[in-house]
């Protein structure tokens, strides 16, 4: 696709605020809004190893601490390192009869880093069975670990107890209908049963002790020159955190990272604009609600050299990706004030305001489901929406802003290749739309770049597109009805190019 | 959330640790025993294609939007978890910039909208990985040096010191050193130099012994300076890293500016602002965390300068400091804060003292650290 690498001249203004071009936003179909990926929620969907394209369930990649269990890379180059098969002599050389045993190794095939060089032996099987490396302080570090998980569970009793000592003073109506099972257990006599983790009380652990001699600096590092490529670069050093090898000896083999598919959600209403199919090898999506297949686009096809005061001419192809007809309105930028006049009140009022989060209800599905049912964790808690910032754009030049609209026939992949009649009967206004070709439509625009701007500044003009958006997902439900229709508006913003100098 | 998540097979909660630092940020899980990753605390700019470092901010908004930005990378790339109503524990200086932390507070519960935030004091949770509760802690960072005491499980900050001695001054100083030494550096450009300033730092320099560091300064030296090394640029050129550069190149650090600071001297003005009783125990318990502590020979050129120092006349009411002991924690020196919070992020604190989603819309800001934590800490 073009959009990549194009330049962003044609920006729409997400409901957040945010300046993207078309091939970045979301349309969500049910909010009818606008989203970008900075106002919808990420979530993790899948995760998957980039070399092997294998699967892993994330329970699983929690285990393995995100990593593949078979893929290395390389830790001196961090490319992925291939295992090589090789030769070596039968065990017992004296034997005529034995066969020379096949063994495998790991080889970067960049660097030509080798298992072989740091002194990992060499594996029988293929598939692996490499040696994996423990942390040294495992164990000093797991009874820390305990300890203080120990003395804070005993601060939280203690917090507890107290806190049911304070209860006391007060007659409560449990206490005075003696039904909860503290009180039962406490009249006939019985202690508490002690939480089973402050059972095994945990040895009271030894603090490190300092010591005075530290290691000091080796002599022959005065002395002998030191090999540049035999010490590691902080690079390499970071890539296992544990170890921080200093030497290249050390570098050890190290598990590919895995990747992951992320979903997206509307944060106003819960839905997903964008989710990736589960298997790693495919590319596409189950749900996909890029604003590329529901909001006209629009192209700039020439504009008139821009001089500043002088009118010039603006040629906009619009683009109807929807499979139903839509007519498309051009307005002043003030035509959108509910959203502008939220931008002002919010950057009056005090900054720490802006970001209010607007309340909602919480969602209906963990309401109708009995709490007990549903797990705490497993429930989703409703997400909320951000009050959009105010875009910062400035304009910098006027539009004449045409008095007709133009309407825009639903797209036909067949009509691509109809070379033959192109005969439309829409009544348009011929001063506007120029030309015509199936789901496209060029029309003329009159700008006046702003007498304010310097020579050489970036001219940019911005409207309001109200297109009208069929909406498809009641149609589904309903079969009678018909198709729920909407005005839709959102505001465009175009980089026209720099301000040129008087013709004269 | 994705039904692919495991739930049922592992049951306790997974809480994600951060660590900001100036120049490297360290990211992984509670209870285990290092990182998954460090990464450098910067994000490519999606406009300009600049890579930005995340403190180099202009304003709040700015500092906003580069915050959402990376902590988008830490999650999606390195941690791969979704940051929605999970618990973060945050490692912070104690000196760290107020609209910073708001900053920072602001994009995890609005942005990101976790579920709880724990930010714990980076000097305080180092002492942690050592189960101990009253030392000197040192961190040597990008930026800064700073000296916090932690007495009985409680940061004594009236004591603290703070001097602006860490890589980035280091940096600078290979720089000009470089140019003194005449190696061409000016025919370099300047985004070369700034990716090879670290790496000269890493693999060529070390910190040197006292006496060497005296005679190499003096004009009519008796001894030679370490093997020079040449440095590889780019393939076809090369810069030569004198052997006198490779050994004076830490020289800052334990050079006393006007006011007698440096390292050293900084140690010993945090042990006079302290109590009498405790100074001996402080002397004997020195922890030394940020990355710039892993130069080679760097403690105990620490050491030998400590013990320097105290017979000066300056620091003779320390008569009672007859050894200075330092500590060697489980780890390497540039994750031994973001340890010391996986530990805490282990326990039951992030459920107890954690700030709540709703606490925070409630009030709107981040209580500072000392509200938060004086309690719990003082316990353990």
């Amino acid at each position: 696709m073009a959009y990549i690498i194009e330049q962003e001249v044609v920006k729409y203004v997400c409901t957040c605020g945010l300046l993207k071009p078309i091939s970045k936003l979301y349309f969500c179909r049910y909010c009818l809004e606008v989203r970008c990926g900075f106002c919808v929620c990420h979530e993790v969907d899948s995760h998957f190893c980039e070399k092997c394209l294998e699967n892993m369930p994330s329970a699983e990649a929690r285990l393995k601490k995100n990593r593949c269990g078979n893929c290395l890379i390389c830790p001196s180059c961090l490319l992925h390192l291939s295992v090589r098969a090789a030769t070596v002599g039968p065990k017992n050389p004296e034997d005529p009869k034995a066969t020379p045993r096949k063994v495998v190794y790991l080889h970067c095939l960049m660097c030509r880093w080798s298992s072989r060089d740091v002194g990992i032996p060499d594996q029988i099987a293929a598939t692996g069975g490499w040696p994996e490396r423990e942390n040294v302080y495992n164990v000093r570090l797991s009874e820390i670990i305990e300890w203080y998980k120990s003395v804070v569970l005993l601060e939280k009793q203690q917090k507890l107890e107290k806190d049911k000592k304070k209860q006391r003073k007060y007659m409560s109506f449990t206490d005075k209908t003696g039904l909860t099972a503290e009180m039962i257990r406490k009249r006939i006599g019985l202690t508490e049963p002690p939480n089973p983790l402050l059972k095994t009380k945990a040895k009271p652990l030894e603090g490190a002790i300092a010591k005075e001699d530290v290691e000091e600096l080796p002599d022959n590092i005065f002395t002998q020159p030191i090999k540049l490529n035999e010490i590691t670069t902080v690079q390499q050093r970071l890539l296992q955190p544990e170890w921080q090898p200093v030497t290249v000896d050390k570098l050890f083999p190290i598990h590919k990272h895995l990747s992951v598919k992320q979903s997206l959600r509307c944060r106003s209403c819960e839905h997903n604009v964008s989710k990736p199919e589960f298997n790693p090898n495919s590319v596409r999506f189950k749900i996909q609600l890029f604003a590329y297949y529901h909001i006209p686009e629009i192209r700039i096809v020439t504009v008139e050299p821009l001089r500043a005061g002088q009118p010039a001419e603006l040629l906009l192809k619009f683009i109807n990706p929807t499979q139903h007809q839509t007519v498309v309105t051009i307005l002043d930028l003030s035509s959108m004030p509910e959203l502008i006049q939220d931008d002002k009140c919010s950057a009056d009022t005090s900054t720490d305001d802006e970001l209010k989060p607007i309340e909602k209800e919480p969602l209906s599905l963990s309401l109708t489901q009995s709490a007990s049912l549903l797990h705490t964790t497993l429930s989703r808690q409703p997400s909320f929406t951000i009050k959009p910032r105010q875009t910062k754009q400035q304009v910098g030049a006027d539009i004449e802003i045409p008095a007709a609209n133009f309407v825009l026939p639903p797209r036909d992949d067949a009509a691509e290749f109809d070379d033959s009649g192109e005969n439309y009967n829409f009544n348009d206004d011929p001063r506007l739309v120029k030309w015509r070709k199936s789901n496209k439509a060029v029309i003329k625009l009159q700008i006046t770049p702003s007498t304010d701007l310097n020579l050489g500044d970036q001219v940019v003009v911005g409207f309001v597109m109200q297109h009208i958006y069929t909406n498809t997902i009641a149609t589904s439900v309903e079969k009678d009805k018909e198709p729920q229709k909407c005005q839709h508006k959102i505001r465009v913003f175009l980089s026209l190019g720099n301000l040129l100098g008087s013709s004269e | 959330m994705p039904i692919y998540e495991g739930y049922g097979t592992i049951t306790d909660k997974l809480t994600f640790i951060i660590d900001i630092g100036a120049a490297y940020t360290k990211i992984g899980f509670s209870a285990e025993f290092a990182p998954r990753a460090i990464v450098a605390s910067e994000v490519r700019c999606k406009n300009t294609n600049q890579v930005r470092n995340i403190y180099d901010y202009k304003d709040k908004e700015d500092l906003y939007d580069l915050l959402v930005e990376f902590i988008h990378l830490l999650y999606f790339k390195y941690a791969l978890i979704s940051p929605k109503d999970r618990a973060v524990v945050i490692v912070e200086s104690l000196l760290c910039p107020t609209l910073f932390r708001e900053t920072l507070a602001k994009v995890l519960f609005y942005h990101y909208e976790v579920a709880s935030l724990l930010v714990v004091p980076s000097h305080l949770v180092s002492l942690a990985t050592l189960a101990i509760d009253t030392g000197l802690v040192l961190d040597i960072g990008y930026t800064e040096a700073v000296a916090i005491p932690i007495c009985h499980g409680s940061p004594v900050l009236h004591a603290w010191q703070a001097l602006p001695l860490g890589s980035q001054a280091i940096h600078s100083h290979v720089k000009t050193l470089l140019s003194a030494d005449n190696t061409g550096i000016q025919n370099i450009s300047e985004s070369v130099l700034e990716d090879i300033k670290e790496d000269i730092k890493v693999r060529c320099c070390f910190v040197t012994k006292r006496e060497r560091a005296e005679k190499l300064r003096s004009v009519s030296s008796d001894i030679a300076p370490c093997p020079s090394v040449v440095y590889p640029l780019g393939g076809t050129k090369s810069l030569n890293v004198s052997g006198k550069l490779r050994e004076m190149m830490y020289e800052i650090f334990f050079d006393e500016d006007l006011d007698h600071l440096c390292i050293s001297t900084m140690i010993l003005n945090v042990i006079a602002s302290v109590d009498v009783e405790s100074r001996t125990l402080l002397a004997e318990n020195i922890v030394l965390i940020g990355g710039t502590c892993m130069a080679p020979g760097f403690k105990a050129r620490l050491k030998a300068e400590l013990y320097r120092q105290l017979k000066n006349e300056r620091y003779s009411k320390f008569k009672n400091i007859k050894t200075i002991k330092f500590h060697t924690p489980p780890a390497k020196e540039n994750y031994t804060a973001w340890l010391g919070a996986a530990i805490y992020g282990a326990t039951e604190i992030v459920s107890m003292k954690a700030l709540s989603k709703d606490q925070y819309f409630k009030e709107k800001r981040l209580p500072d650290w000392w509200s938060n934590l004086k309690d719990v800490v003082r316990s353990i």
